[in-house]
């Protein structure tokens, strides 16, 4: 403890860069463990994740989110820290890092520890440096709570082993959505490298459940799961193919979530696009809108979109787009109709749903009953009825309504300005090609 | 038409259930009013009712027994809201519930009465949960943990257990500053809260401004501020969404948004 005053100035400019490095990682989440303290250490876990400020993006800080050391042997063209890049480098010792997290834990300023890297001399050794850290954290400051590791693609299975028992959640940067812009932007990864250790740390946690029924005090292998992210805009994918890709990572890799984070430039470079409308906010969030809809709402990836219509709607979201093509199964009644069906009217998400599922047991609903539960009827009202009657004399065309919703307007977590829109139609001109690859590696 | 005027306490409310039960008065005719009659109402009966930790410890296990604990998780959420119709909705909810409805009356959102218990119940679960992030212990010169808040309400009870849970090797101290509570945590003992006016405990008798920070703590704190002011992307300013997410009234509390070094230091 003392060690850090001494060295004030330097733990302080350390913390800066190696901050500044991390902030374009996109997962702060805290979610997907649920553990009790020891009584004998510092910490617990808490499966919906807490949220412990926001910073002026309106992004949640829930972990510290730093990188052990932001210098790299790899040149990938859209990360500050590649190789070529002049900026002022930095390492933490595993000892500070231990310090800094249990100082900021106590006070309650974090939920745990996100620790990336750049990459040291090879993969192997940076992660063994992290695994020092992490096992102090475990083992000697007995820290009991969330910690996130990003694994270094072409890390050796054993380390991931070792690591995956000491870690919440360990995840892999599929980086871009397709080989084929791997290998343009980021030429010292390869695709098989970064699905080899998610597979392998899919099949640890798969083994760990077993063990887990046979012994119940067995070490948990990342008990709350892996994620991944994908940086969107920075090459000429398509919607769907995006979409397709974070379909088969749910399914055929038993991902927590798929993170995707619009491209931002911090780096000149000619096989990067420029992007004059600032980073692409929107279709960043029509991802995460049509991510949700697949995870909760039992939407699939064709549904969503196709190949004759490979990019989301600026106008209208995911769920919305998709009930003004498939009229013929609207109106929805609300007092009939199975839950799934309501989980898929235009306003009505997840919790409103069961809501009304719970409370028509108890008598039938009217849309009096509806708004006073909290239902949002304003985009619902086109799509629903209750006993049989429409809220108001409404038509069921496609124009009719698309123009009432237009008028009733989006709630967007952002300004929505034309230069973000202009972005979308930029990448969308035409730059489809591939088929999404993520299983064909395995 | 009786009201009942109970406490602003869990006690108080329950107590109210039980005497009204007892004394067979017509729920449709009733009302639970919680702190003092304000305007007085015409052909109104009241009475005050004294808060019992026996007659309410009754009434709580048989809604455990009878209705559940996610029924009675509910109710308790509700009966520490800070609304001041929390008392009647529960009031009416528990007479559902007993009359038939048992422990699916939370369901039974076309009820004003129950729907108000589920807003309220939601309400609380809320600000706990908001605030077991947004809390900001601070370490003084003895080495004990001090944290304030202000929350809309009581939700003192229930942050208790989960940092009792988090930091069972720390001294640390909660204060209300609303309410003038504090929950105290000797380290690997239970908690206990105690009101401002027993200065039992030295530790949680002091007043904010003759305490003195550690020595460490004005460092560790300009960290953090450095941190959250690193971490966010220019590009992606957004401060809209960043007060929706973290409304203005939890900052004054928060390390991260105090840009002096702190007072009592």
């Amino acid at each position: 403890m003392e060690y850090l005053e001494n060295t004030s100035m330097t733990i302080m400019d350390k913390l800066g860069i190696l901050t500044d490095a991390a902030k374009y990682d996109v997962a702060c989440t805290s979610s997907g463990s649920e553990r009790k303290g020891s009584g004998n250490g510092m910490g617990n876990a808490i499966s919906a994740g807490i949220c412990h400020s926001f910073s002026t993006d309106g992004r949640c800080i829930s972990l510290l989110k730093i990188l052990y050391t932001n210098e790299c042997i790899y040149d990938c063209k859209y990360c500050i820290n590649r190789r070529s890049n002049d900026v002022p480098r930095a390492s933490f010792t595993p000892d500070e890092i231990c310090e800094l997290t249990i100082e900021f834990y106590r006070r309650n300023y974090i939920e745990g520890l996100f620790l990336s890297s750049g990459i040291l001399k090879s993969p192997d050794n940076t992660m063994e440096q992290i695994y020092t850290a992490i096992f102090q954290l475990r083992h000697v400051y007995h820290f009991e709570g969330y910690i996130h590791v990003k694994t270094i693609p072409g890390t050796s299975p054993d380390i991931i082993e070792q690591l995956g028992l000491l870690v919440d959640r360990m995840s892999v940067n599929l980086e871009l959505p397709t080989a084929e812009g791997l290998q343009k932007l980021a030429p010292n990864k390869h695709r098989k490298n970064i699905l080899t250790p998610m597979r392998q740390v899919q099949n640890g946690i798969a083994r760990n459940r077993n063990e887990l029924v046979l012994y119940r005090h067995a070490p948990q292998f990342v008990p709350a799961g892996q994620s991944t992210q994908m940086i969107i805009g920075a090459t000429g994918e398509t919607d769907y193919q995006i979409v397709n890709v974070a379909e088969n990572l749910y399914r055929k890799f038993d991902l927590k979530r798929v993170f995707y984070s619009a491209f931002i430039h911090v780096n000149q470079d000619k096989d990067l696009p420029t992007l004059p409308g600032g980073p692409p906010l929107l279709r960043e969030h029509r991802l995460y809108q049509a991510d949700f809809l697949m995870r909760f709402y039992g939407f699939r990836a064709t549904e969503l979109l196709s190949e004759d219509r490979p990019n989301f709607n600026v106008y209208f979201d995911p769920k919305a787009d998709w009930a003004l093509r498939h009229l013929e199964k609207f109106p929805v009644e609300i007092n009939r109709a199975p839950l799934e069906m309501i989980m898929r009217v235009p306003g009505i998400g997840v919790k409103s749903a069961r809501k009304i599922v719970q409370a028509r047991r108890h008598g039938n609903l009217t849309f009096d009953h509806l708004k006073k539960i909290g239902v949002v009827l304003k985009r619902a009202l086109y799509f629903i009825t209750c006993s049989g009657k429409m809220m108001y004399p409404t038509k069921l065309e496609e124009d009719y309504i698309a123009r009432h919703l237009l008028e009733t307007g989006e709630r967007l977590p952002f300004n929505r300005d034309g230069s973000t829109y202009q972005q979308i139609s930029l990448f969308d001109a035409g730059m489809v090609a591939e088929q999404p690859d993520v299983f064909r590696a395995i | 038409m009786h009201i009942l005027i109970c406490e602003d306490s869990v006690e108080g409310i329950l107590t109210g259930i039980y005497r009204a039960c007892e004394w067979h008065l017509e729920p449709e005719d009733t009302r639970i009013q919680i702190g003092e009659a304000g305007n007085l109402q015409l052909f109104a009966e009241y009475h005050t009712v004294e808060p019992n930790a026996e007659t309410a410890g009754k009434v709580i296990r048989s809604i455990r027994a009878k209705l559940g604990d996610e029924v009675a998780y509910d109710l308790h959420n509700a009966m520490a809201s800070a609304d001041e119709e929390k008392g009647d909705a529960v009031y009416h909810t528990v007479v559902m519930a007993y009359a038939g409805k048992g422990c699916s009356v939370m369901n039974c959102l076309q009820n004003d009465y129950v729907r108000k218990v589920s807003e309220l119940s939601r309400n609380v679960w809320c600000e706990t949960h908001h605030l077991y992030g947004f809390l900001r212990f601070e370490e003084l010169a003895s080495g004990v943990l001090y944290a304030s808040i202000s929350p809309k309400n009581h939700i003192l009870a229930m942050l208790a257990p989960h940092f009792a849970d988090r930091f069972p090797l720390e001294n640390f101290v909660i204060h209300d500053v609303k309410r003038q509570l504090y929950v105290v945590h000797p380290r690997k003992q239970d908690w206990y809260m105690i009101h401002a006016t027993e200065e039992q405990n030295p530790d949680a008798g002091q007043q904010g401004k003759n305490m003195q920070l550690s020595e460490r703590e004005d460092f560790i704190q300009s960290l953090f501020r450095h941190f959250v002011s690193t971490i966010s992307i220019e590009d992606r300013k957004n401060t809209d969404l960043q007060r929706n997410l973290l409304p203005l009234r939890f900052r004054p509390f928060m390390t991260e948004f105090r840009t002096t070094k702190n007072e009592n230091g």
